[in-house]
């Protein structure tokens, strides 16, 4: 077999040789065959006569061998793909709407699959990705559905949970990197020494970490990314050894990844191992995760997901049994989850890719029955020559395989068309919208998806060639020898199907339409949500604080205060502040304060809020709004009373009769001392910290900076110029200060929330473009199929104006036909965007799943549309000539 | 003029099978190879024998080259694969078989049975 198809196909490689050498051989044959005869007497002409009958003729000969090499089907194939060529070329309007419809429909497809493809298809980068898992900390009923893990909770588990091979810690953090005058900010991760174990892929070079390399004396270790290790070190494995300086102290290399290594969507370039004091491992600080550091664990091979959560269950519950702190733990409804790495990480943009992916998936439909039906419309065109050509003998399978070979070949063409389409879609993705995807950098034009989509292009052309063939080979090919028009007729069955197209288009269009319009909507209501500060005119900036030059609090402070009274005075800054943590930075985690006389009702657990230090004028910088009392001052750092301004929420949560100044609060889920109590000295306006879709009112406590003590820091500043051009000279003055730190994540605040609305504002955008293309595909459909019952019943209609008919009752019965088939698309197209809307809820802001003013505004766009489409060709059927009409055919 | 006996169906391919075998031979050649080592009895239909030496050279049974004539003419010689080879010895085998078979059906007399 494999023989024969190798055979065959050298021949195909090399056909003009393979006639060549067939006529030679024949033409040999001949020769040798008359210079036998003449030798045997014949005359020379008569030899010749009598070898070409023995042979038989040239042609024949030929295409039995050409048979038996079985190309006779290739041939047959090429004779139609020819004729198919030749027809798609005689009707160049249809072929080129034809094309542009696929081109487009597949390019869009193309584009969201590569999306879903990189993001939720492809396994993550590591050895047996399924078995990957991450696990983190909840406390629901204290508000806080997401932790992560603590140091305790990893040196607890590891080793002790049988369901797992390996279990290991990380933390996201950012380095100031370099020697002194060439720092730079560079993303790492703080990794525990089983990591890599975990993950299954370590480094290329070099060795992982040990367990002595986990306190902050002999951590003095990094393990580079590849990328890293070519820009600075050229490449060369002579790098184990080197010194690199972090955060000013320098550190031994000991590692090089290798270059496909990627931790789900890290940027991270230096790894570092994550070390931490005794004190950090003990059970008093089992439940301090803060969501800063992550567990991640590889399942045993043949544990399940569930064997491994009622193992780390049963685990918790003996731990919380000498808890100081469990009964506020079981208030909290705390719990450790396991999950899929995988699916946890992509699960925020899950629901939204699906829907676009479903909305791309209509959107071929639209395209698909548009091109369906014009297929049918030139299918009853050629009724007549197909009906000659079946009575003169065409076979069922000919006329089959004729319909297959065409329209597959549009298909084809479409679909590489789409091709150019959909890398340009992704282009366009890659410049736009990677840096806010998860796992971004993965998404990519590559020949998997060129073939997949190739090969739904062909299944395309054979659906496609479904109704068609279906079409031609009916029985009214008789009664179209006998009519006398060369269209032929239409029977009802075609009728019915093509207005059955057109309702369905118009329906699926509306669907995405009413869906579109309710992402816009609610993409404007998250727009609407104040922030809780003012957003314009501000610019933020983060820098980071190495530990080896600002060990402490007050050498932090004096240093903040020195580059806060700097930047003050620059010129078109207003005020400029110093924050812990800016909102809509993407972190958001939260920890407990106690409430002194606050006595919780059962079953209400300590609440987790947004704790920020705050130095300078931080509050007048963002423009935030005092409800009451005054905002923190400089001074309020130095003092040795601690003071702190909560938020509206916070205030109207634990005071809500509005007496909050003069109270006093503890950091932590305990009440502490009564000289630890901060006292409450100002409420300011609540802040979305999260995100403008946040609902839930978290609440927020504010501490003078030297309380609350960080190394990572953002700056504010107020401006009355363009934030944007504040950016060098912010840089500039951070360097004045101090040449060693550079300042990173330099954004307007107004940036922030509209990066931070992004995974709205995208879906939003691509489903209006959708709805639009949609849109014009069904105003090209339905004017279509008019126009061509239009055309067909020409002289019906010339008869009827010739009787007496008004060409306003013609009007109005192709006008009453297109308001039906709305009104049955409509209908249909409405219970489906209700339908949409309830799949929709998990990713709408505020909107509910019928939304009527949405609705009624899709309905009447699509109306005018399909009435605008039928115009041209209603008012053709009204002013057809009743004698020209008759007199032609 | 010899008398000529007509081709059974089937046997046109192991014909052409032992007349490549003895020496490459071009398609005329096979004609009159076969024609020579069946004296004279059996005729090719001409018709036939280039399908045929396509099929079998499809089949891998038989491989094709191009080379010099007796007259100096380019010319298509066909020689045996291995694969051809062992095709000619079993059906070779199995016609003599058949042959004797038939042979003996044919030649029994009353009194044998």
């Amino acid at each position: 077999m494999f023989k024969r198809w190798r055979s065959l196909l050298r021949v195909l490689a090399q056909r003009r040789d393979f006639e060549a050498g067939m006529s030679e051989e024949l033409r040999f044959h001949l020769e040798q065959n008359i210079a036998e005869l003449v030798r045997s007497g014949m005359s020379r002409q008569e030899a010749a006569r009598q070898a070409r009958m023995e042979l038989g003729s040239f042609d024949s000969v030929k295409e039995d061998c050409r048979e038996e090499r079985g190309l006779h089907l290739f041939d047959e194939f090429r004779r139609e793909l020819r004729y198919a060529a030749r027809l798609l070329c005689k009707t160049p309007g249809f072929t080129a709407t034809a094309l542009l419809t696929l081109a487009v429909c597949l390019g869009a497809n193309l584009t969201i699959f590569a999306v879903v493809d990189s993001i939720l298809l492809r396994p993550l980068p590591f050895p047996h990705p399924d078995r990957l898992v991450t696990i983190f900390n909840t406390y629901p009923k204290a508000g806080v559905e997401r932790d992560g893990s603590s140091i305790t909770n990893y040196y607890e588990r590891r080793g002790r949970l049988a369901a797992f091979t390996s279990l290991s810690i990380y933390a996201y953090s950012t380095e100031i990197i370099g020697e002194p005058g060439s720092t730079e900010r560079e993303q790492t991760m703080r990794v525990s020494p089983d990591f890599f174990a975990t993950l299954g892929l370590g480094p290329a070079i070099g060795r992982t970490f040990t367990d002595e390399e986990t306190t902050s004396q002999t951590d003095h270790v990094a393990i580079l990314s590849d990328a890293f290790w070519r820009q600075h070190f050229n490449a060369t494995s002579a790098v184990i050894g080197e010194q690199i300086r972090v955060n000013s102290v320098p550190r031994t290399v000991i590692g090089v990844l290798p270059p496909n290594f990627r931790f789900l969507s890290s940027d991270a370039r230096v790894f570092l191992p994550l070390a931490s004091r005794p004190e950090d491992r003990t059970p008093a600080n089992r439940h301090s995760g803060g969501n800063v550091i992550q567990m991640i664990a590889r399942l045993q091979p043949t544990a399940s997901l569930a064997q491994a959560q009622s193992e780390l269950d049963a685990q918790n519950a003996v731990l919380e049994l000498d808890d100081p702190q469990a009964k506020m733990i079981a208030d909290a409804g705390f719990r450790s989850l396991i999950v899929p790495l995988h699916a946890d990480h992509v699960a925020a943009i899950r629901p939204t890719l699906l829907l676009l992916q479903a909305a791309a998936l209509a959107l071929l439909l639209i395209g698909a029955v548009n091109l369906v039906n014009l297929l049918l419309v030139r299918a009853s065109s050629r009724v007549k020559e197909l009906a000659v050509r079946q009575a003169l003998g065409a076979s069922r399978g000919h006329v089959i395989s004729e319909v297959v070979v065409e329209t597959t070949l549009l298909t084809l063409s479409g679909g590489l068309l789409g091709l150019a389409v959909g890398a340009g879609g992704i282009q366009a993705l890659r410049a736009f919208a990677t840096d806010h995807l998860p796992l971004g950098s993965r998404i990519a034009f590559d020949l998997r998806l060129a073939l997949v989509s190739l090969a739904a292009s062909i299944v395309l052309g054979i659906a496609f060639a479904v109704p068609v063939a279906w079409f031609n080979l009916r029985r009214h090919l008789d009664s179209a020898l006998q009519s006398e028009s060369r269209g032929g007729t239409t029977t009802r069955a075609t009728q019915f199907l093509r207005h059955g197209f057109i309702v369905s288009q118009i329906a699926l269009a509306l669907m995405l339409l009413a869906g579109a319009g309710l992402l816009g909507l609610s993409l404007q209501r998250a727009l609407a949500v104040s922030p809780g500060f003012q957003s314009d005119h501000v610019l933020t900036g983060q820098i980071l604080l190495p530990y080896a030059d600002y060990p402490d609090g007050p050498s932090r402070l004096a240093f903040l205060s020195n580059l806060l009274d700097h930047v003050q005075h620059l010129p078109g800054v207003l005020s400029a502040g110093v924050v812990s943590n800016v909102p809509f930075s993407g972190r958001n985690g939260k920890s407990a304060a106690t409430v002194a006389g606050h006595v919780r009702q059962p079953g209400e657990s300590a609440r987790g809020h947004y704790s920020y230090a705050v130095a300078g004028d931080y509050f007048r910088s963002m423009g935030f709004s005092l409800r009451a009392g005054r905002f923190l001052s400089a001074d309020d750092s130095r003092r040795s009373d601690g003071v702190c301004v909560v938020d509206e929420d916070f205030a109207a949560y634990y005071w809500p009769h509005g007496n909050a100044i003069g109270q006093r609060l503890w950091e932590g889920g305990e009440p502490g001392k009564a000289d630890d109590a901060f006292t409450v000295v100002g409420v300011v306006g609540g802040v979305k910290q999260a995100g403008l879709t946040a609902d839930e009112a978290q609440g927020a406590v504010y501490y003078p900076y030297i309380y609350h003590v960080t190394d990572s820091v953002f700056v504010t500043v107020r401006t009355s110029l363009r934030p944007e051009s504040l950016a060098l000279t912010l840089q500039k003055a951070v360097r004045q200060v101090d040449p060693n730190i550079p300042v990173s994540d330099i954004r307007s605040m107004n940036t922030r929330i509209a990066d931070s609305l992004v995974a709205r504002r995208s879906p939003a955008l691509l489903a209006g473009l959708f709805s639009a293309i949609a849109l014009l595909l069904t105003a090209i459909g339905t004017y279509g199929v008019l126009s061509y019952a239009v055309a067909q019943r020409r002289r019906e209609i010339g008869l009827r104006m010739a009787l007496g008919a008004q060409p306003a009752q013609i009007r109005r019965q192709f006008f009453y036909v297109s308001l039906r088939l709305l009104a049955a698309g409509t209908l249909l197209g409405l219970i489906g965007a209700w339908l949409t809307g309830q799949a929709m809820q998990a990713i709408l802001f505020h909107v509910p799943a019928l939304n009527l003013s949405i609705f009624a505004a899709a309905t009447s766009v699509m109306a005018l549309l399909t009435l605008a489409a039928c115009l041209l060709p209603s008012h053709r059927a009204a002013h057809i000539s009743p004698l020209a009409a008759l007199a032609d055919d | 003029m010899h008398k000529t006996a007509d081709l059974l169906p089937g046997t046109l391919d192991m014909l052409i099978l032992k007349a490549v075998s003895l020496k490459p031979l071009h398609g005329y050649g096979v004609l009159q190879r076969i024609r020579q080592i069946s004296r004279e009895t059996l005729e090719i239909p001409q018709g036939s024998l280039y399908p045929a030496l396509y099929r079998l050279e499809h089949h891998a049974l038989i491989t094709a080259e191009w080379g010099q004539s007796e007259n100096n003419r380019r010319a298509k010689y066909y020689r045996l694969t291995p694969a051809g080879r062992r095709r000619l010895r079993d059906e070779t085998a199995g016609w003599n078989r058949l042959a004797s078979a038939i042979a003996a059906a044919l030649n029994t007399t009353p009194e044998e049975i």
